[in-house]
């Protein structure tokens, strides 16, 4: 297959590319979804196709259809041809030509490590699993929904550039989680496990699935969404927060995440997404948080659903601060991007949903880095009050990254050094800088997981990506709640 | 080419159910051409010539293992990207092993037979439109914004798509549409000042008039290049057409729709034949509208018709699917998602009814208010009441005594949908098609809404 990519590629620069990567990508997954103790959704998707991107005349021309894996070198041809005519067709709208960044024609080879095929897992073993899983939500009867559910993906990719460039990556992630739904005193309240979107993912075999123990959950989570219908709601005004980290993930995501790739910054979201307060002239110097929060991007990191070896540009992974003792240090950059920062490389971070779409600039896996705090301590060290809150709800920012407004699935409030009461719908507001300044405290490595985001979306056409968020439950004061 | 004739996608699905062991198949073909250029202040950023399939085939096994012993089905789904015979025979070997493991159903209704389908088609200049027309498109945007000091970003895209569907129960549909849309969002110079924005979703891209496009989204930036601080709270709000879309999508998402309905989750729960909204509010489904037409048959290959779902005030019933249809006791109202599918049926063409107002008679009528252009990342806090939230974006100005006065910041509302709409005091006269940033569409004029509900600002 890496021999008709580069064959395609030839093609390309024989038909006037100045440029030209092609990538050939295979994708499987499976999804099966329980409800209420049936099997509702089961599906096996699989996908083949190729992505031809070329430069030419300092435009890009991309054009992708999908084939049979034994018909590539019919289709690649009339590929190259449209991509190239696209350029050109294009060229002339262009106020200046692309710059792309020097990059070796790495070759190489990436697998994710995993323990255990998930793919060669029987399906009764699966099936049974969820049916588990839902059954054990069962048992009250405001409950109006049991789900449980499983997502796994193999995502094969031959890729090959007109700089040399052979690469062969094989990512595969697991993932599963569930949801109970209770209806009850005029509301509806969900707790999922371990988070929102479905669950929690990894770059991993079947041995993740199998850790997250769903079944142990399945109570808690009915009595909680049952107890939520009769909780108060979160009370108003200003008080401390704690997050946990399937929250916090989701905040390092819109307020730092988004607001961090550099293509944004320059306005090239704004036809949809938006743009970001995270501008270069900031960069080196600006506070975006307080002296406890370090982030750090990194797509080398086990188990992170961008972790690979090479991102859609054949450009080779990394690791690098974002934001260090609160101070706003680096950028997510591609190719294209990295020259308006006077960077010399692109930090690998293009990336583009399956063989249809071209790549641009994607968050990779960005995580808080641990503190120093106990859980219990730092509850402990907290003020009647103030509120635990954890689990996504809802969220919702504006289009430069600033004012956010989120609502997660339950909360505490802190009483005497505990959590306390429990809290419906706490619904919390802020400006991003503002928050991240306000954290003055990090629960420690042992409370720090990673958190898989399935369903990032960004692009005009849009495109979806994944990528994980690792944190530890982190203190943010004076924050100010509405119900 | 994507596309494939009817009577090809027909015969060649045709051979896939024969061809399959289970009690009953069912395969449906989706295929999508699409063109764009996207652009910014550069110029073309990313342009793509691409196209796909989505084979999915559905089989259902009985409980029994015998045809007709009907105790209940064993369902399942499988899909392939590709139309080679390697492909489709992995596929649907895939389905059957699913449904070998899944267990009985009978809440399951037998596929359904023989129906006819409008005809459908695809506009044809739609499919033949050019990159270069395209790019002349982005030229124009281009050369107004920089006369102006702007900076443009946009969207220029035509699509088409078919979808057939065949099953073992004698169904046989086919249909086609085209799209073609056409964006700006005019910025000031880094984003410093305000921004504007015009987008047009037209059928046939001869309809689409780019330079009116670009005249509005201009215009629209030039009136927001100060904006002003405002104080949260509640105001009158005149809410254009894409704001409207961004509020209807999440009733469409999550209110009418019989799986929410049955769960207890969708705002019509206790609702449905109360008298709670104007009588000026209507609200119904319309696929096979001539403005811009959707598929004329769901996931299921049940015939689309107009689905009332707010008339004088009153909300009507949910929508359906076939099975949901059975559970509720309500007519099938062919909204049905691919299935199985762990989501329910879902209104696909939402309409506002247009009113009698012009978007200048319905700002005439404000004393104190806000005429707010677009809402971003608007997200949903609670299903019941639909409490909402989300940003006012790209032009959000005071009204005056009737009159649009001057640009302000970006606020955020949070407010529950059925509040608002009980509080629409004037409707547009004018349809138009309207996006929103999670994607889907909605056709509606523009709309009044008093005490609208802002509870924070933002620095620009």
């Amino acid at each position: 297959m890496l021999d008709q990519a580069h064959q395609a590629v030839s093609e390309a620069l024989k038909a006037g590319a100045d440029y030209a990567d092609v990538r050939i990508n295979r994708l499987c997954q499976e999804r099966y979804v329980v409800r209420d103790g049936s099997l509702e959704e089961a599906e096996a998707p699989e996908d083949f196709g190729i992505g031809v991107r070329v430069m030419k005349d300092g435009a890009w021309g991309f054009a992708a259809a999908p084939c049979a894996a034994s018909e590539v070198g019919d289709a690649y041809p009339g590929l190259v041809r449209r991509a190239v005519k696209v350029a050109h067709d294009v060229a002339p709208s262009r106020r200046e030509p692309l710059r792309l960044a020097a990059e070796d024609g790495h070759v190489g080879e990436y697998v994710t490590p995993i323990g255990q095929d998930p793919f060669a897992v029987g399906l009764k073993s699966k099936l049974d699993l969820l049916r588990s899983a839902s059954d054990s939500m069962s048992g009250h009867d405001d409950t109006v929904a049991r789900t449980a559910s499983l997502s796994l993906r193999r995502e094969e990719q031959w890729q090959a550039s007109s700089e040399g460039a052979a690469l062969h990556q094989v990512l595969v992630r697991s993932g599963a989680g569930m949801s109970c739904v209770s209806a009850a005193n005029g509301t509806v309240e969900r707790r999922s496990y371990p988070a929102s979107f479905g669950g929690n993912y990894r770059s991993a075999g079947w041995e993740f699935v199998e850790g997250l123990n769903l079944c142990d959950h399945g109570e808690r989570l009915r009595d909680e969404s049952v107890a939520l219908c009769h909780a108060p709601l979160c009370p108003e005004g200003e008080h401390t927060l704690i997050l946990g980290g399937s929250q916090l993930m989701l905040q390092i995501h819109e307020s730092v995440g988004h607001p961090n790739e550099l293509d944004r910054v320059h306005g090239h979201e704004v036809d949809l997404a938006g743009r970001s307060f995270a501008t270069t002239e900031k960069l080196g110097s600006y506070k975006y948080g307080s002296e406890y929060v370090n982030l750090v991007a990194d797509s080398t990191v086990a188990g992170g659903l961008d972790t690979r070896g090479y991102d859609d540009e054949c450009v080779r992974s990394g690791r690098w601060p974002v934001v260090e003792k609160g101070v706003f240090v680096g950028y997510h950059t591609s190719r294209e991007w990295a020259h308006t920062i006077d960077e010399e490389r692109s930090r690998g971070t293009a990336r583009a949903e399956g063989w249809y779409s071209p790549p641009i600039i994607r968050m990779t896996n960005l995580s808080l880095e641990p503190g120093t705090w106990s859980f219990d301590d730092l509850v402990a060290d907290t003020e009647d009050g103030a509120i635990f809150a954890d689990t996504v709800r809802t969220w919702s920012i504006d289009q430069r990254r600033l004012n956010f407004q989120f609502t997660t699935e339950i909360g505490w409030e802190i009483q005497d050094g505990k959590l306390g009461k429990l809290v419906r719908r706490p619904t919390y507001q802020g400006r991003s800088p503002d928050f991240w300044r306000s954290c003055d405290a990090v629960c420690d490595e042992s409370h720090w997981d990673l958190w898989g985001v399935p369903n990032c979306g960004k692009g005009n056409p849009m495109q979806t990506a994944e990528m994980s968020h690792g944190a530890s439950p982190a203190r943010f004061r004076g924050v100010r709640f509405l119900n | 080419m994507a596309l494939l004739q009817s009577d090809h996608a027909l015969d060649l699905l045709r051979g896939i159910v024969d061809r399959s062991s289970a009690d009953q198949t069912e395969v449906t073909l989706e295929s999508v051409e699409d063109c764009f250029v996207r652009y910014a202040s550069t110029g073309p950023t990313q342009n793509a010539d691409r196209e796909r399939h989505q084979l999915s085939i559905r089989v259902r096994l009985s409980a029994g293992g015998g045809r007709g012993a009907f105790g209940g089905w064993r369902e399942a789904r499988a899909t392939c990207g590709t139309l080679d015979e390697d492909a489709i025979a992995r596929t649907l070997q895939r389905a059957l092993d699913l449904a070998e493991v899944a267990e009985s159903n009978s809440a399951l209704v037998p596929m359904g037979g023989e129906v006819e389908v409008p005809a459908s088609a695809a506009q044809r200049p739609t499919m033949d439109h050019t990159m270069g027309e395209k790019a002349s498109w982005i030229a124009l945007a281009l050369g107004s914004c920089e006369a102006q000091g702007l900076e443009a970003a946009g969207l220029a895209q035509t699509t088409t798509q078919s979808r057939t569907l065949v099953n073992s129960s004698g169904r046989a549909v086919h249909g086609a549409r085209s799209r073609a849309a056409f964006s700006l969002t005019a910025s000031s110079p880094g984003g410093e000042g305000g921004s504007g924005f015009a987008e047009t979703i037209v059928s046939n891209v001869e309809e689409l008039d780019a330079a009116r496009t670009v005249e509005r989204a201009v215009a629209k930036a030039c009136m927001n290049r100060t904006p002003e601080g405002v104080e949260p709270g509640s105001y009158t709000v005149v809410l254009e057409p894409a704001a409207v879309s961004s509020l209807l999508l999440f009733a469409e998402s999550h209110g009418f729709g019989a799986r929410e309905f049955k769960e207890q989750s969708s705002f019509l729960c206790g609702r449905v034949g109360e008298r709670l909204f104007p009588d000026s509010l209507r609200l119904y489904d319309d696929p096979l509208n001539d403005l811009y037409p959707g598929m004329p048959f769901d996931g299921e290959g049940t015939p689309k018709v107009r689905k009332e779902l707010l008339v004088g005030g009153v909300l009507c019933d949910p929508v359906t699917d076939s099975r949901l249809a059975l559970a509720l006791g309500l007519p099938n109202t062919g909204h049905a998602r691919p299935q199985p599918c762990a989501e329910g049926p879902t209104t696909t063409s939402l309409f506002l009814a247009p009113g009698h107002s012009s978007l200048e008679e319905l700002i005439g009528g404000v004393e104190n208010g806000l005429l707010v252009s677009q809402f971003h990342y608007t997200n949903m806090i609670e299903p019941r009441d639909l409490t909402l939230t989300g940003m006012t974006r790209n032009g959000t100005f005071r009204i005056e005594r009737g009159q649009i006065g001057a640009a302000v910041k970006n606020l955020r509302f949070t407010m529950s949908l059925v509040r608002a709409l009980q509080h629409v005091s004037g409707v547009g006269s004018t349809l138009e098609v309207a996006g929103a940033l999670f994607d889907g569409e909605v056709i509606c004029p523009a709309m009044r809404i008093d005490n609208f509900r802002f509870t924070s600002a933002t620095d620009f």
